[in-house]
C-alpha cells in the first residue's frame, strides 16, 4: 500500500528526514516511536503535502501512485488521512459544512454517489456519538473553542466519516486522559478491517496498549533505526531512547504511564 | 466645482412644504459648504468625480420595479422606487403607525418636525442635500410598550438615469421594540441619497439592518443615524457591496445612561466596487456600551474604506467600547483604507480598538485541503467563514438564510491570488 524509499525532506533549509524507508501493507498497523525532534511529525506533513516541507530526495507511493507529485487534496482523495497533532480552529466554517465537503470529495474520488444531506447527517451523528462528542459540535465552527481532547476526537470522527485507506495518527494520544485515549483507540480499532492500514506516531507506549501494532519502528535523526514487533515498544518504554544512539533524553520519554 | 451640486442648490430653492424651516437652515449651511475633493478628510478615498458631471431626470414615471422576495421573511413592506413611495402596508398592528412624509397629520408634524434633521449630525454634506431635497419619505412610530413582531422592510430601488432623495424617521417609544430593514437594491446608473433617523427611547430596542446591496453604476450615499436614550438597545447589522459608489455614514449618540449599541458590518467587494463606511459613536453620558465589529473582504480592483470613530466625552465615565476591523485582501490590486479612531476624554473607561489586514490563513487552507477539499473550494469556505461568523449573529434567520447564498456566490466568483 505505502512504499517510502530513501525519503529526505527539509523544513526551512534544515534537513529533517534523512533517507527514511518504510513499507506498509494493507491491513497493517505500524507504530512509529522516537524522541522529540526525530522527524515524526515531519513524516506526516511531507506525506500529506504541507507547504514549506521540501522533498530533497527519495519517493513515496500510495498504491502505486507517486504521492509527492500531488496536491494535498489529491493525496487525501487517494485515501490518505492525517490526524493532526494540533488541529486548526476555523471559526465561521461549521464542522458539518466542512465534513460534508470532505466526504463529498472522498466519495467522488472513489466513484461513489454523493450522500443526501439527510444520509450525511445520519452518518455524522453516528460518528459523533462514537467518539463521544456532543451533537452540537457538528454545528460549531471547525475545532472552534474545542479542548485539546475534543480536537483529537474530532480528528478521529473525520477519519470515521472519510474511511481512508491509510491513516496516519500524529500523536493523537498526546494530552489525552485515559478515557479519551480509549475513545481514540476504539475509533481506530473499529476501522481495522484487514484492508485499511494505520501509521500510529507516538512518543509513548501507552496508546499501543489499546491499538496493538504489527510493527514498531524507532525513528531517530530522520531515519528508522530499529524495527521490531510490539515488544519493541515495551522495551523502549522501559529503557527510553537514549540507549539507541546515545541520545540524551532531555524530553521526559521515560515518564511512567499515567 | 460640481455642476451637479450647483444644480442641486438651485433645485433646493424651489422646494416648499411643512419641512421648509428645516430645509432653509440646511440650505444656508450647504451654500457655505464646499464640494468634497481628495483633500476633504471624509471623502479622501472615495471619488465623486463621476457624480460631478452627472445629470439625472428629476420627474419621471415610477418604473415598475419590485423588491426582491425574501423567502420566509414575513415583513411589512415599504417600497421607494425612484424616490417615490409606491407601497405602504395596510393592516398595521396596534401601536404601529406609518405615514408618508407628505401625508403627515398635524400631530405627527409636531413631534417629527422637532427631531427630523436633528439626530443626523450636520457635518454630512449629502445629509444636508437630503434635508433640502427629500420630499418623499416615511415616518414610523412605535407606541410605548409595543413590540412589533413583523419586521418593517424599506426597499430603495432606482431605475436608469434617476435621481432620488428619500427620508425615513423612526421613533421607538419607551419599552417598545421593532425591527427595521433598510435594503438598497439600486442596480442602474442613478443617484440616491437616503437618510434615516432613529430615536430610540428609554428601554426601547431597535433591531436594524442596513443592506447596501447596489449594482454597477448605481451611486448611493446613505446616512443611518441613531439616538439612544437611557437603557435603550441598538443591534445593527450592516452589509455593503455591489456598486462603484456606495457610501454609508452611521452615527450613534448615547444620550442616556446604560444604553447599548452593537454594530456588525460586513463588506465583500469585487471588480471595481467601492464601499465606504464611516461610523461615529458619541458616548456623551456614563455607563454606556458599544461593540462594533467590521469585517471585509476585497478582491480584484475593489476598494474598501472604513473610518470608525468612537468619541468618549468627558462625562462618559464607565464606558465600555470596542471597535474591531478585520480585513482579508484577496488581490494585489485591491485596496483597504482603514482608520479606527478612539478619542477619549474620560479617565475611567474600558476601550479597545484595532484593525488588521491579512491574507488567507495558510494553516487553515492546508487543513481543509488535507481532507480532500480542493484549494478553490477551501478558499471559498474560508472567506465565507470569515464573514459568516457575523451573518450567524443576525437574529432573523430568514434574512441570514437569504443572504448566505448571495455572499457565497460572490466569493465563488472572486479571483484569489
Amino acid at each position: 500500500m505505502l512504499k517510502i524509499n530513501q525519503l529526505s525532506a527539509s523544513v526551512e533549509d534544515k534537513t529533517i528526514l534523512k533517507g527514511l524507508n518504510l513499507e506498509v501493507k494493507p491491513g497493517e498497523v505500524h507504530a512509529i516511536m522516537g524522541p522529540n525532534g526525530a522527524g515524526k511529525s515531519t513524516l506526516g506533513y511531507v506525506l500529506s503535502g504541507r507547504d514549506g516541507y521540501e522533498v530533497e530526495g527519495g519517493s513515496a507511493e500510495l498504491d502505486g501512485s507517486d504521492l509527492l507529485e500531488l496536491e494535498p487534496e489529491e493525496r487525501a482523495r487517494k485515501g490518505l488521512f492525517l490526524a493532526f497533532q494540533y488541529p486548526v480552529e476555523i471559526p465561521g466554517v461549521s464542522n458539518m459544512e466542512f465534513m460534508k465537503a470532505a466526504v463529498d470529495a472522498a466519495l467522488e474520488a472513489r466513484g461513489e454517489e454523493a450522500l443526501s444531506s439527510a444520509e450525511f447527517l445520519k452518518r455524522a451523528k453516528q460518528a459523533c456519538k462514537q467518539v463521544q462528542l456532543p451533537l452540537e459540535f457538528l454545528k460549531r465552527g471547525v475545532n472552534e473553542g474545542f479542548s485539546g481532547g475534543e480536537k483529537k476526537r474530532n480528528e478521529i470522527m473525520q477519519m470515521l466519516l472519510l474511511e481512508p485507506k491509510l491513516a496516519i495518527l500524529d500523536e493523537s494520544d498526546s494530552g489525552l486522559d485515559i478515557d479519551a485515549l480509549k475513545v481514540v483507540a476504539d475509533g481506530v480499532n473499529s476501522q481495522r478491517d484487514g484492508q485499511r492500514s494505520f501509521i500510529v506516531v507516538t512518543h509513548y507506549q501507552r496508546l499501543l496498549d489499546y491499538i496493538e501494532p504489527d510493527y514498531v519502528h524507532v525513528l531517530s535523526d530522520g531515519k528508522i533505526v530499529k524495527s521490531g514487533d510490539a515488544s519493541l515498544a515495551k522495551e523502549l518504554e522501559a529503557q527510553g531512547y537514549a540507549w539507541l544512539q546515545g541520545y540524551e533524553d532531555k524530553n521526559g520519554a521515560e515518564e511512567p504511564v499515567a | 466645482m460640481s455642476q451637479w451640486f450647483e444644480s442641486a442648490i438651485v433645485r433646493a430653492e424651489q422646494v416648499n412644504d411643512w419641512l421648509s424651516p428645516v430645509r432653509a437652515e440646511a440650505l444656508q449651511t450647504l451654500k457655505r459648504a464646499s464640494w468634497p475633493t481628495r483633500k476633504t478628510e471624509a471623502w479622501k478615498y472615495l471619488s465623486l468625480r463621476r457624480l460631478e458631471k452627472s445629470e439625472f431626470a428629476q420627474q419621471q414615471e415610477s418604473a415598475q420595479i419590485t423588491p426582491e422576495i425574501i423567502e420566509g421573511l414575513d415583513s411589512l413592506d415599504l417600497t421607494f422606487v425612484d424616490g417615490q413611495l409606491v407601497d405602504l402596508p395596510a393592516d398595521l398592528p396596534a401601536g404601529l403607525s406609518i405615514v408618508s412624509l407628505q401625508n403627515a397629520t398635524d400631530s405627527v408634524k409636531q413631534w417629527a418636525g422637532e427631531i427630523i434633521g436633528d439626530i443626523k449630525p450636520e457635518r454630512h454634506l449629502f445629509g444636508l442635500i437630503n434635508d433640502t431635497l427629500a420630499q418623499h419619505g416615511v415616518i414610523i412610530d412605535v407606541a410605548e410598550g409595543v413590540s412589533v413582531e413583523r419586521p418593517i422592510r424599506i426597499s430603495y430601488m432606482s431605475s436608469e438615469g434617476s435621481e432620488a432623495h428619500t427620508r425615513v424617521l423612526v421613533r421607538v417609544a419607551s419599552n417598545a421594540s421593532v425591527t427595521v430593514i433598510e435594503q438598497a437594491q439600486n442596480k442602474h446608473n442613478s443617484l440616491h441619497t437616503s437618510v434615516a433617523e432613529y430615536a430610540i427611547h428609554e428601554q426601547a430596542e431597535l433591531t436594524h439592518y442596513g443592506l447596501m446591496m447596489g449594482g454597477g453604476a448605481a451611486m448611493h450615499v446613505a446616512g443611518m443615524h441613531f439616538r439612544l436614550a437611557q437603557q435603550a438597545t441598538l443591534n445593527s447589522h450592516l452589509v455593503g457591496f455591489g456598486s462603484e459608489l456606495n457610501r454609508l455614514d452611521v452615527d450613534v449618540q448615547h444620550r442616556g445612561e446604560q444604553a447599548d449599541a452593537n454594530i456588525n458590518a460586513v463588506y465583500l467587494l469585487r471588480d471595481a466596487e467601492v464601499f465606504d463606511l464611516h461610523s461615529t459613536i458619541e458616548h456623551e453620558v456614563p455607563h454606556c456600551t458599544t461593540d462594533e465589529n467590521v469585517r471585509g473582504i476585497v478582491a480584484d480592483r475593489s476598494k474598501a474604506v472604513f473610518n470608525g470613530r468612537i468619541h468618549i466625552h468627558r462625562d462618559a465615565q464607565k464606558t465600555l467600547a470596542e471597535l474591531n476591523n478585520k480585513n482579508l485582501l484577496l488581490s494585489r490590486e485591491a485596496q483597504i483604507n482603514t482608520k479606527p479612531e478612539l478619542e477619549i476624554y474620560a479617565d475611567d473607561v474600558k476601550c479597545a480598538h484595532g484593525a488588521t489586514v491579512a491574507e488567507i490563513d495558510k494553516k487553515a487552507l492546508y487543513y481543509l485541503q488535507s481532507r480532500g477539499i480542493s484549494r478553490e473550494q477551501a478558499l471559498v469556505m474560508l472567506n465565507f467563514g470569515f464573514i459568516n461568523a457575523l451573518v450567524d449573529e443576525m437574529p432573523h434567520s430568514a434574512l441570514a438564510e437569504w443572504l448566505r447564498p448571495i455572499l457565497r456566490n460572490r466569493f465563488a466568483s472572486m479571483d484569489v491570488q
